[in-house]
């Protein structure tokens, strides 16, 4: 059984993570600061992160460090609306995903799955990567939709390429501009908005409801590659 | 024009008081009337206006000099002491001036705060109502069947994406009276944003009722969140007056000069007195009280626009409200 740590100082919003994880068969272990979730974390080595940014001993964001120099352990934050940069420094600081208060329980377990998941995949590296409609050939570098093959330009190639290498995570604006266009362009957002919407109107059946590049407004986008659990 | 009235006003009193000074001036003495023609400036500096203050100060300063000050009727000044006069109404136009903005803008937020108040404590209760009255129903009822129980949990969930709008609506009402508010312009992508701001409906109402028309589009130099918000609150509107769930249709075409949004929907026919108040703060139609939500969504829309140097009307054609807006284009893109 998979094991949660929660790390959240509000009673009731704890309460609807241990309610839900325990609902759906996840061991969990739970607490309300930074100081004992270190302690929990080195004790019982768990599978996956839940944090809350706003801890009554100190920032989250320090908790994230703390944990990426020993363990790559996937860290999912939760934070409110209005914490837009909170949230993206926490991505860039090394957090896998993010969700802001209020969520849906649906949402919550579709990201703690997605993240579990990821880690096993990352074990063993395939030459071919599947998700939804989308096949993409590590080897051949074709990217093939509904067995047809993709007509892209390089740069949708490589966008494309690193949102199938790193699905179901919320990956900054800077973060896709460094990886895919290279460093120094990190603020050319022009790029990556006009890039993202014709890739959308390639593999998109509607543009304006997008079933596999989710934006998430005011941080990035994210790489939606459903499997039926979580619907 | 009703707004500057008290500049005429002012120059009227000082006319009257040059007119009373004129017929006394043998029994009041100098200082009397220099008080008296302190009378005008203070009526139009309690306005907080400081060009209409300057104006005032100096026609006052003229008046005095030209038909009291030896030598009379000329412009100059023999004794040097009356230059310190005109500096004292100059100083007491300016204190009262700035004064008068302080109090102003505290008024103003009082006005905001309490407006904000009214809605957390009535806009808020009603899809409250919703949800509380629904779980107690769950809770105390243990025949209903499971189809029941499925409408009445939708129910709670739409009032609840209901109160997470209304509360961003605050928010954002609140940053955006504040002055404080800074655009942070990036590059947007309006189909990108209509796709944002669809997520916070439920997908059914947003699938069946919308009509989407959407132009071959360019980046749009300008605020992501704000522009989200504007296509939510839009939604949101449109989806509340709707009256037999018609289609509604959005638009969003560019040329030139602006990118230009309208959305219609169906609706009962609006006066066009009122229509030119949808705007207004916290303005509602009358006759549709029972429907949730609130003028505000409209008013922070208005602002939102504003801020991008671009005009929002609402017309009402074809039995129903077309709401139009047209965004300048402030800065082209780079082909990449």
């Amino acid at each position: 059984m998979k094991k949660i740590l929660i790390i959240e100082d509000d009673p009731s919003v704890k309460k609807l993570f241990e309610i839900t994880f325990r609902e759906y068969d996840f061991d969990f272990i739970s607490c309300e600061n930074k100081r004992s979730a270190m302690m929990l974390f080195l004790s019982h080595n768990p599978n996956l992160i839940i944090l809350d940014l706003g801890l009554p001993d100190g920032d989250g964001k320090d908790f994230i460090k703390e944990i990426r120099e020993i363990s790559k352990v996937p860290i999912i934050v939760v934070s409110a609306r209005h914490e837009e940069k909170e949230i993206i420094a926490s991505l860039d600081f090394g957090a896998d995903d993010y969700i802001t208060k209020p969520f849906s329980t649906n949402e919550l377990l579709a990201r703690v799955r997605a993240n579990i998941r990821k880690i096993n995949e990352n074990e063993n590296i395939k030459e071919n990567i599947i998700c939804g409609e989308l096949q993409l050939n590590l080897v051949t570098r074709d990217i093939s939709f509904h067995n047809e093959n993709l007509k892209l330009t390089p740069i949708e190639y490589e966008l494309l390429k690193y949102f199938l290498l790193n699905p179901n995570k919320t990956l900054t604006h800077k973060q896709i501009l460094k990886e895919v266009w290279g460093a120094g362009y990190q603020n050319e957002m022009q790029y990556l908005r006009t890039y993202v919407n014709t890739l959308r109107k390639k593999i998109e059946k509607n543009s304006t409801r997008p079933r596999y590049i989710k934006t998430e407004s005011g941080i990035g986008y994210r790489f939606c590659c459903n499997t039926l659990e979580d619907k | 024009m009703k707004k500057n009235m008290y500049i005429i006003n002012g120059v009227l009193v000082l006319f009257l008081i040059t007119f009373i000074s004129k017929l006394f001036s043998d029994s009041l003495d100098i200082i009397n009337i220099a008080l008296l023609h302190i009378i005008p400036v203070v009526i139009v500096s309690m306005h907080g206006n400081e060009k209409s203050t300057i104006f005032i100060t100096l026609l006052s300063v003229i008046f005095f000099n030209f038909l009291y000050v030896p030598p009379l009727y000329s412009f100059n000044v023999h004794n040097e002491l009356y230059i310190w006069s005109f500096i004292i109404f100059g100083l007491v136009g300016w204190i009262i001036t700035y004064q008068a903005k302080n109090l102003h803008s505290q008024k103003r937020q009082n006005e905001i705060k309490e407006s904000l108040l009214h809605i957390v404590s009535h806009d808020l209760r009603t899809p409250l109502a919703t949800i509380h009255g629904s779980i107690n129903l769950i809770m105390n009822n243990k025949n209903l069947d499971d189809a029941k129980i499925k409408m009445l949990l939708e129910d709670i969930n739409d009032s609840s994406l209901r109160m997470k709008r209304l509360i961003t609506n605050l928010l954002d009402s609140a940053r955006l009276s504040s002055n404080q508010m800074n655009l942070k312009f990036e590059w947007c992508d309006f189909e990108d944003i209509i796709g944002v701001a669809l997520e916070e409906f439920p997908t059914k109402l947003a699938d069946e009722n919308l009509q989407l028309e959407i132009g071959n589009l360019n980046l749009y130099w300008g605020d992501n969140t704000l522009l989200t918000q504007l296509l939510i609150n839009l939604f949101d509107n449109a989806f509340k007056y709707n009256s037999n769930n018609d289609l509604i249709k959005l638009s969003i075409h560019a040329n030139e000069k602006s990118f230009v949004v309208t959305i219609f929907n169906k609706s009962d026919t609006i006066d066009n007195k009122k229509i030119k108040n949808i705007f207004d703060k916290f303005y509602r139609l009358e006759d549709t009280n029972d429907i949730s939500g609130s003028g505000i969504g409209l008013a922070i829309c208005k602002s939102i626009v504003t801020l991008h140097h671009g005009t929002i009307q609402a017309i009402s054609k074809d039995n129903g409200i077309e709401i139009r807006i047209t965004l300048p284009i402030l800065k082209k893109v780079d082909v990449v």
